[in-house]
């Protein structure tokens, strides 16, 4: 399945994720005009994604990003852990209901 | 540390972005100076954020149509449109260590040369956090930064005119943005120096300059062979690659 969501984060920047999936998430895109020091470490933050299962909780899969960026020394402008794990999960919903409908 | 100053030029898309390159290698590497530089981009051109896909910000189409390049930055931030005769762009870059340590500090500092700048045409502009500065709360400039290996980087553009019609056919605006800020079209929330003053293009740039060498030891200089190589090199290998632009 495949499904899509924008958000824009409060006070900062817009997220926009892709993401295909089958119990498990097997692909991922994160975009939008955030900032992200240095600009490679995307590849981390979404490798930390993938491969998750789509019914981990919205918490833990934010703590999962939060954990890499820290590792990493990873530095986010205008986007949150928090924001891109709720727009992973909104766009996990829209795939699921895009398929049903 | 003195500051080389390279005056207003006009290039295509892919090198501007490959000079910007050039120059972040050459102060890694200790044989560039600290450059300011004033350009515009000829013919005009989309510029879109490191974490941008190309095709959801971009109507390639009309741009193609209309002869505009359209090409991915280095830096992160949102898809702008450069009007030739529009707009003025400047990047700064040098050594980390001539800035404040936080990123969204060195913003305010050289959004303040930009600031500076505007107020010598008697224009009020404020900066507004994370990135843009605003005159009577519209956008007059953004501006995008990026910290490698020791160095900053920071460009950005200061809106002179604004083809609306243009910018409106070659940029697919979101929706969800402009709700966020309960505003109905791009054109409540963006202004123009042309609209507080009638400066030309080029006073404009004269005032920039004065704003941005304040309180500053620098020479007009211009690119030296080596990083003009390098930079034609970027521009080529890089800047012009459907593998980078199309990336996201």
């Amino acid at each position: 399945m495949r499904g899509s969501a924008k958000k824009k984060v409060t006070g900062g920047k817009l997220i926009s994720i892709r993401v295909e999936f089958n119990g498990s998430i097997d692909k991922i895109e994160i975009m939008g005009d955030f900032f992200l020091h240095p600009e490679e470490s995307i590849s981390y933050i979404e490798e930390s994604i993938l491969n998750t299962r789509t019914d981990e909780p919205e918490d833990a899969l934010a703590q999962r990003i939060s954990n890499v960026a820290e590792s990493k020394k990873i530095e986010m402008i205008g986007v949150t852990p928090e924001a891109i794990a709720s727009t992973v999960k909104m766009a996990i919903r829209n795939g699921m209901e895009s398929n049903r409908a | 540390m003195e500051w080389r100053v390279i005056e207003l030029e006009s290039h295509d898309a892919y090198l501007n972005m490959g000079i910007d390159e050039a120059l972040l290698e050459g102060i890694r590497d200790g044989t560039s100076p600290p450059t300011i530089r004033f350009y515009t981009w000829k013919p005009s051109a989309v510029s879109i954020g490191r974490f941008q896909s190309m095709n959801d910000e971009v109507n390639t189409e009309r741009c193609k149509s209309l002869e505009i390049d359209c090409v991915r930055r280095i830096t992160g931030g949102g898809a702008v449109y450069h009007d030739q005769k529009g707009e003025i762009t400047y990047s700064v870059i040098a050594p980390e260590k001539m800035f404040p340590e936080g990123i969204r500090e060195s913003y305010r500092e050289i959004c303040g040369w930009v600031i500076n700048g505007l107020a010598t045409i008697g224009i009020d502009a404020e900066f507004a956090p994370i990135n843009d500065i605003l005159v009577k709360g519209k956008k007059i400039s953004g501006n995008a930064q990026t910290r490698r290996n020791g160095v900053l980087l920071q460009h950005g553009t200061i809106l002179y005119d604004l083809d609306i019609r243009t910018m409106f056919g070659v940029l697919n605006i979101s929706r969800e943005k402009i709700s966020d800020k309960m505003i109905k079209s791009v054109e409540e929330r963006v202004t123009r120096v042309l609209n507080y003053s009638n400066v030309t293009q080029e006073g404009l740039y004269s005032a920039l300059l004065s704003g941005f060498v304040r309180g500053k030891d620098y020479k007009i200089g211009r690119l030296t062979e080596t990083e003009e190589k390098r930079a034609n090199e970027l521009s080529e290998s890089v800047y012009k690659s459907k593998e980078w632009n199309f990336s996201r």
